[in-house]
């Protein structure tokens, strides 16, 4: 059987979406042997920056030249390109400040003279350079949406994305409401499901990692939460943390 | 003439990062490591963001050490705000901390770094060549996966560790299955310590300068830090000791410990009186002259014998939750306050600080991070030097590979190091 060429690369991130994928420890020994592993710094020394790929799986924002070089190499290089996590399809965790900061200033504050030597620029989403075909989402992404991935991916296809809030699944299995019965900032009702609501279910309201469902809406959540005392300011700041932008006079 | 001899990018290690050595008239003249991660300015991050957002955001900094990133971040916070968690939330805690480390080293020891033991590229030719071997190291792995996941309701980024407690407590069968599962895998981490038993075939590195805490009973954390030869300083104090510069070519901050270049981990940890649990303790004592002291390439074999104290202290801890499973627990009230927080706790890689200050609202208002791949950031540029020079004769392939070798063995953690510090 012909075995696909797989890259793995993590660009700016703290490289949980390639370890979600050495995480499936069970099935390990069987993806190396579907798929041909060509290059992976992460858990393989030795390849050949000339390679070309079936498929490219990548991890993380851009944010530097190094970054922007590597996307682009793996984009020319491989038939799919896969953005995989929150910081690869929005920009994630590193950019939750890019509309409200001055990134040169932060970069002073730290590296004082140093900082013009720092080759870097506001964290980014792949899509903003490259065509992606295919995304997964979440911070971290579920070890089953990689391995339903995965599994596609050796039947010449892509696997189907959830197109339901994360509420959805929640209600599904009767946890208590945390938004509307604890009064808890949730943003189960505008992120996309298919985490089968880890967070809500252990007691902790959604914090939103996945990053917007179709069709959120996001008006209502909006008015949801400042019925609840809880000032726009911060939940600007807490629907900022995976991704940057949102359209909050959006109503589906 | 000068030539260079490039190692672009670091392969099996965290992160990213490359090494170049110049060879001046076939001498090696310096060696130059560069953590190349782009900046993502956590510290800067976090102003202005609550006391409930910090540690779910802090944690991103790195996925490998979230679970020690978040925990340290909550305990500085209630250090801050003066309070005191309950018995149980304390044992929940060191539990995933227990879970971390048996991931973390189980990762590094048989993904990483066992390659180089058989010569193999990586984790691919080892499904082939030593099938066994590699699935008991994924059978450990997956043991200490599957304590963050029950306890941290996540392998990554965990959830229900929060400010003053827990957000569920762990059910009676979930604890049950830990203790099914860790029982499972004990002797597979006691023969960990036999395949690491031999260290890289170096000639000898600089003698290391251990630091780490003063563990309290728990061993993860504790109120002050030991340098070895020196005198012992308080956590809340660590400002005075600890200086952070930045260098040239690095993204990552260098730091110095009272002047000198720390090297911190598991063989710190052990060489500096680590309380270890008695089977693993067992398999201390007759490696324990080679460590004492030793480079470090012995830092892999100290792993090895830590992998086998998680596993067992984690399955105490699950029998003393199976104990308190009846006892009833009080909520802790969290109240902001007003001033600085610092905690400190050994990582699998070493030591990690996290200090904040709060304004009366609760809102960060400074920021300060110090991660383990930070403070070894010296010693290893001193090492790859030493080592470099040592080989010089050897030909360009195989100083190549023996660097490599030699900063996996202190494991470290790029996107950890890259996270700035204030200056």
């Amino acid at each position: 059987m012909n075995r696909p060429r797989l890259a793995i690369a993590g660009l700016t991130a703290c490289s949980g979406c390639q370890l979600m994928l050495l995480n499936c420890e069970g099935e390990l020994p069987e993806i190396v042997e579907r798929f041909e592993i060509v290059h992976f710094p992460m858990g393989e020394s030795g390849s050949d920056p000339l390679d070309r790929y079936d498929v490219a799986i990548v991890e993380g924002a851009v944010s530097t030249p190094k970054d922007h070089q590597t996307l682009f190499r793996l984009r020319n290089a491989s038939r799919t390109l896969i953005a995989l996590g929150t910081c690869a399809l929005f920009g994630g965790v590193a950019a939750m400040n890019n509309g409200t900061w001055d990134r040169g200033e932060a970069l002073r504050e730290v590296y004082g003279e140093g900082a013009g030597e720092i080759d870097s620029f506001r964290p980014a989403a792949l899509g903003s350079f490259v065509t992606v075909d295919f995304a997964v989402t979440g911070c971290p992404p579920e070890k089953s949406e990689i391995l339903e991935l995965l599994s596609a991916l050796l039947a010449g296809t892509l696997p189907p994305l959830p197109s339901y809030p994360v509420c959805l699944e929640c209600r599904s299995r009767e946890n208590l409401c945390l938004l509307l019965e604890r009064d808890d900032l949730c943003l189960g009702p505008v992120t996309r499901g298919g985490c089968n609501a880890r967070c809500p279910a252990t007691g902790i309201a959604c914090e939103g990692c996945r990053g917007p469902v179709e069709e959120a809406n996001v008006a209502q959540e909006l008015e949801l939460l400042l019925e609840r005392r809880f000032s726009k300011e911060e939940i600007v700041r807490r629907m900022s943390r995976f991704k940057a932008e949102w359209d909050y006079g959006q109503r589906r | 003439m000068a030539s260079v001899v490039e190692i672009n990018p670091l392969t099996r290690v965290e992160g990213h990062g490359r090494i170049e050595v110049v060879v001046e008239g076939g001498r090696v003249d310096r060696v130059n490591l560069s953590l190349t991660d782009s900046p993502r300015l956590f510290e800067q991050l976090l102003v202005g963001k609550s006391y409930r957002e910090v540690p779910e955001i802090v944690c991103r900094i790195c996925s490998i050490c979230s679970t020690i990133h978040k925990l340290t971040a909550i305990m500085a916070i209630e250090r801050a705000f003066g309070i005191e968690v309950s018995e149980i939330t304390r044992l929940t805690r060191e539990l995933i901390v227990q879970g971390g480390s048996l991931q973390d080293h189980a990762l590094h020891l048989y993904c990483l770094v066992l390659p180089d033991l058989m010569g193999k590229r990586g984790v691919a030719e080892l499904v082939a060549e030593a099938p066994d071997v590699l699935k008991k190291g994924l059978a450990i792995k997956e043991a200490g996966n599957l304590i963050q996941e029950v306890v941290g309701g996540r392998m990554i980024h965990p959830v229900n560790i929060v400010v003053g407690g827990l957000g569920q407590r762990i059910a009676k069968r979930d604890l049950l299955r830990l203790k099914q599962r860790l029982t499972a895998v004990l002797p597979a981490c006691r023969e960990t310590v036999c395949l690491f038993r031999i260290p890289f075939p170096f000639p000898p590195l600089p003698p290391p300068e251990f630091l780490a805490l003063v563990p309290d009973h728990t061993g993860f954390t504790g109120g002050s830090f030991r340098l070895k030869g020196g005198e012992s300083f308080a956590v809340e104090n660590y400002r005075e000791h600890v200086v952070e510069t930045v260098g040239p070519r690095t993204h990552a901050k260098l730091a110095l410990a009272d002047g000198r270049e720390p090297t911190v981990g598991a063989l710190s940890r052990l060489n500096l009186g680590f309380p270890l649990e008695p089977g693993a303790a067992e398999l201390f004592g007759p490696v324990r002259s080679e460590l004492t002291g030793g480079d470090i390439r012995g830092n892999n074999l100290a792993q090895a014998v830590e992998l086998c104290h998680a596993a067992e202290r984690a399955l105490a801890l699950v029998e003393r939750l199976l104990e308190l499973e009846g006892r009833g627990e009080e909520k802790v009230e969290v109240r902001p306050a007003e001033g600085w927080g610092t905690a400190a706790c050994e990582a699998p890689r070493g030591v990690l600080i996290h200090s904040y200050l709060f304004d009366g609202e609760g809102i960060c208002r400074e920021a300060d991070v110090v991660t383990p791949t930070s403070l070894n950031q010296r010693a290893l540029s001193r090492d790859l030097l030493a080592l470099a020079r040592g080989i010089e004769a050897g030909g360009e392939d195989a100083m190549r590979i023996a660097l490599e070798q030699l900063t996996r063995c202190y494991d470290p953690c790029i996107s950890c190091a890259v996270h700035l510090i204030r200056i």
